[in-house]
């Protein structure tokens, strides 16, 4: 990784560790939420293929049972909390100031606070692995699986604390994106000529600022039943397992969309430069965006049919939860009316975005399946909905990521990604993914639960369960192909030119990569796709002064101080006192020297 | 010429300051942890299954005038941020010091309460209502005390540097939507969990 | 995590004349702050003599409460004088987290599933469900 870093030079800041260690620059700060993004994913992934290889074949003995709850659980935490989001802050940082025309976030520490609150949360999580033991109760963490009695090693405390922590992260990121997006736009660039993929941001950003404190509370309430002995989810002294269930998944649910918007965004960057003709029905597409995120706080509880709910309850969420299909339905006729006609250029970058509308549409429609109370009893906790699951995140979520890393690889990096190899890294991805979940189908009909470490030969799923354990090898070497991919073109001259797509987006009227400042001269936005704009009207771009006034804000080591006091805080919520006391002097000295530093 | 047009106009695209629309999102997002913290309360109210009951314990007298406090000190505090943007140090700073001191007042009401519960024979994990009571009270004690060390750094912060300008003004305000915020809260919490009767 | 900078574009950061501060005097002020006094003394009063309001109680001390909620939101916080995204902004959360309480209780409150601890000796039935409760499938409550 060091060779990705170097290789992005800017020529004002320094390059050193120090440099990045205090940088505020969005770039720096989108550069290693990414890379630490894919290294987690890279992670996650050998998880899954330990988990896949436990399965391949009836009573494996590759995992015992305790470490394979571990690894499924710890699967499930890095791809979501580890891997997908912060990929999406990656892309967040790095393109919201550049396609809204700003030099920076609104809050420039608090980005590089949230980077290092985040860094400290997965460093937590994942050193569980070798402190008493990873948690093990699943990603949903049900009570009573999570309370003391029958998760007795530390993990959950660590699942717990983690979260806690990551969410802090979000919470402060999404904070700063949300102001950005308000307030940060350059002349001209109003709400409905903001980038899809800005708009679909900011529909995250907002799910998870309301949705955020709601899990914050239910882990609160689990660290006290586990630390301080009291029974919000123990029923034997009054409390309610099912509390913790409506609280996860009010977070739950409205996360599902945190993880896939991005990538629809991205799609819909994607599409309309390589058909080379505007995004159709942006206006719907906006909307429908906007849809989905109110309606995602009004489904949470399709997760619980199985739990009794009543009647009333099932009719409004089951109803609710088919509806949200309808906005969801309109995107991928967008997409498809944007590809209508136009002239395609199928680089490996659309390769994936086509891929992410069909095998997201699969994803949906098994989704809209469980919508459906009596068959979401059928299919509950059955390979049948981590089929469904994957389809949309890795086949939708994922899809969409390696989208757009090929598509915003030049303006990252000024080099081009190879074609030859990412077409074979593709179809590997694309082949393996359908291999290994699409059978996973046919396992959860025929009766195989989720979470289950082994299972016997005689119950008739031998031959679907070594297909996708061939299917998930394969996915591995697609991802190692890129890989490869990346190192070899990270060798390369950076000769990729400004635009290399003919790109319609602000960001691709700067250099590649772009300068810290960002932005010679702040453009002045005239229309929604601003450079097919100006190369259609003939309109030169605005000539750069000779003398550049521009103020950046100064490097700043504050954040740091302030993650490590949140880093201490949390290790002492786990071991003793005195440690969280340490890490909450530390928070003061930061917040302290961070409101008195000049800023100018 | 984009560059001379953006000179002249807001800095901000729609002319409200960024750091205030930071603080309103994020008590947008404060009415979501507060939310659940209540829904919490209510889904376990009467869930006890041993006493002491909320009826047999709560002391309405002492909390109405710790509920008086805090109340005074949403007056004093809008008085400090008046004092801010009118130029006038002095008030600004009597009144930051007043709404401290009331805050603070309001600490030591909810230290008594929990103190004199927990003689009483009401601790964390007596029963549901004890463990959904301190919790959520809890939680707010914490945000009154946040909202001290805010007010605090502020009043210190005056003392350091002279002047009243248009940024102090902004702090002072901003510090006083979190300080409201924190009160208002409380009308809420002061209404369910000790007004509506608890038989 | 006040006083962060602005990364505007080159030249000064100011705006020009613009309303700083709302038009509310200090006396205004005072009077705001004894009604929010009056209100919370009504309130005590009726919670003291819930046999006088009976079953209108509840719904009064709510709307008591918002008021002095909305009082305070739009006077204290001045938001009845600021950009009306502000107002959109907070009234996003504050509406969710009503529907949270609500959606949550009603749920919980007519759950006939849920018997606790294999049978609890049940201080009460919730007193602020004013609602009815559910016809015929609450054996628990």
């Amino acid at each position: 990784m060091a060779t990705a870093i170097g290789a992005i030079t800017h020529e004002k800041e320094g390059s050193g560790l120090w440099s990045w260690l205090t940088t505020v620059d969005h770039k720096r700060i989108g550069t290693v939420y990414a890379i630490s993004g894919f290294l987690f994913f890279l992670l996650g992934g050998l998880e899954a293929v330990a988990v896949r290889t436990q399965l391949a074949v009836p009573n494996g003995t590759v995992l015992d049972a305790e470490r394979y709850n571990q690894f499924f659980t710890m699967h499930a935490l890095t791809m979501i909390f580890l891997a997908i989001m912060p990929m999406g802050a990656g892309f967040f940082n790095y393109f919201i100031p550049l396609q809204i025309g700003a030099r920076d976030v609104a809050f420039p520490r608090l980005n590089a606070l949230s980077l290092w609150v985040f860094l400290a949360g997965g460093f937590l999580l994942n050193s569980s692995f070798i402190i008493g033991g990873a948690p093990d109760g699943g990603w949903f963490g049900y009570a009573p699986l999570s309370g003391i009695q029958y998760a007795k090693t530390s993990g959950m405390t660590f699942y717990v604390v983690g979260l806690l922590t990551l969410g802090l992260s979000s919470l402060i990121a999404s904070l700063n994106f949300a102001v950005t997006i308000i307030n940060m736009r350059a002349p001209g660039m109003t709400m409905m000529r903001l980038p899809v993929f800005i708009w679909m941001t900011l529909v995250v950003v907002f799910l998870l600022i309301l949705s955020l404190p709601v899990l914050t509370v239910g882990l609160l309430q689990l660290y006290f039943d586990r630390v301080w002995g009291t029974s919000f989810f123990s029923p034997s002294t009054g409390g309610d397992p099912i509390l913790w269930q409506h609280l996860f998944w009010i977070f739950g649910h409205p996360e599902v969309y945190v993880l896939i918007l991005p990538s629809m965004g991205i799609v819909s960057e994607v599409l309309p430069v390589m058909s080379r003709k505007p995004l159709f029905g942006y206006s719907a597409i906006v909307f429908a965006g906007a849809a989905i995120g109110f309606l995602g706080f009004g489904v949470w509880a399709h997760h619980m049919f199985t739990t009794g709910l009543g009647p009333v309850p099932q009719v409004v969420f089951s109803a609710s939860t088919m509806a949200i299909g309808i906005p969801t339905g309109i995107k991928i006729f967008n997409w498809l009316g944007t590809m209508y006609g136009g002239s395609i250029r199928f680089v490996t970058a659309t390769y994936f975005a086509v891929a992410f509308i069909a095998l997201f549409t699969i994803g949906g429609i098994s989704g809209v399946m469980h919508a459906s109370p009596p068959v979401d009893t059928h299919h509950q906790d059955s390979y049948f909905v981590v089929a469904h699951l994957h389809y949309v995140l890795f086949g939708g979520a994922i899809m969409g990521i390696f989208a757009g890393i090929y598509y915003w690889f030049p303006k990252m990096t000024g080099r081009l990604l190879d074609e030859t190899l990412g077409k074979i890294s593709f179809w590997l991805i694309f082949i393996g993914m359908n291999l290994t979940f699409f059978p996973m189908h046919f396992l959860g009909l025929a009766g195989m639960p989720r979470r289950i470490y082994t299972y016997d030969a005689d119950l008739g799923w031998d031959k679907w369960n070594m297909v996708a354990t061939i299917g998930s090898y394969t996915i591995a070497l697609g991802v190692l192909v890129f890989v490869i991919n990346f190192l070899k073109t990270m060798r390369r001259p950076a000769d990729a030119g400004n635009d290399p797509w003919g790109g319609a987006t602000l960001e691709w009227s700067t250099s590649s990569p772009p300068p810290a400042h960002d932005f010679d001269v702040i453009p002045d936005v005239r229309d929604r796709d601003p450079l097919w704009y100006a190369r259609d009207h003939n309109i030169a771009p605005a000539p750069v002064p000779e003398h550049l006034h521009i103020h950046m804000p100064p490097p700043s080591y504050y954040p740091l101080i302030l993650g490590l006091g949140v880093l201490l805080l949390a290790i002492g919520a786990m071991s003793h006192l005195a440690v969280a006391a340490l890490g909450v002097a530390t928070a003061i000295f930061g917040v302290w020297g961070w409101a008195l530093e000049p800023t100018d | 010429m984009a560059a001379a047009t953006h000179e002249t106009q807001h800095p901000t695209s729609t002319g409200i300051d960024s750091r205030k629309v930071l603080m309103w999102i994020f008590l947008a997002s404060e009415c979501l942890f507060f939310g659940s913290l209540i829904s919490t309360y209510l889904i376990f109210k009467g869930d006890s299954i041993s006493g002491p009951t909320p009826a047999e314990i709560l002391n309405i007298p002492v909390t109405s005038a710790s509920t008086f406090v805090l109340l005074m000190s949403s007056l004093t505090m809008v008085l400090a941020v008046y004092g801010a943007q009118h130029g006038r140090l002095g008030m600004m700073k009597a009144m930051l010091l007043a709404t401290i001191v009331l805050g603070l007042g309001f600490l030591g009401f909810q230290a008594y309460e929990f103190a004199s519960f927990v003689h009483e024979g009401l601790g964390l994990t007596t029963n549901q209502f004890g463990t959904t009571f301190f919790v959520l009270t809890g939680f707010h004690g914490t945000h009154v005390f946040v909202g001290v060390l805010y007010l605090l750094s502020l009043l210190l912060a005056a003392n350091r540097r002279t002047g009243l300008g248009r940024e102090r003004a902004l702090h002072v305000d901003i510090a006083g939507l979190y300080w409201h915020f924190v009160d208002i809260v409380w009308i809420v919490i002061f209404t369910i969990v000790y007004l509506i009767p608890n038989n | 995590m006040s006083n962060e900078a602005h990364v505007a574009a080159s030249g000064p950061a100011h705006s020009g004349a613009h309303d700083e501060h709302p038009p509310t005097t200090i006396r205004e002020y005072v009077m705001i702050g004894l009604v929010l006094t009056v209100v919370t003394a009504v309130e005590l009063w009726a919670s003291y003599n819930a046999h006088i309001l009976g079953g209108t109680l509840v719904p009064v001390l709510l709307v008591l409460s918002a008021f002095k909620f909305a009082v305070v939101v739009a006077m204290f916080m001045h938001l009845r004088f600021e950009h009306g995204l502000l107002t959109r902004l907070f009234a996003f959360g504050l509406v969710l987290g009503a529907g949270i309480i609500i959606t949550l209780s009603a749920i919980f409150w007519n759950d006939g599933t849920d018997v606790v601890g294999g049978g609890k000796t049940s201080v009460t039935e919730p007193a602020a469900a004013p609602a009815a409760p559910a016809p015929g499938t609450t054996p628990a409550r």
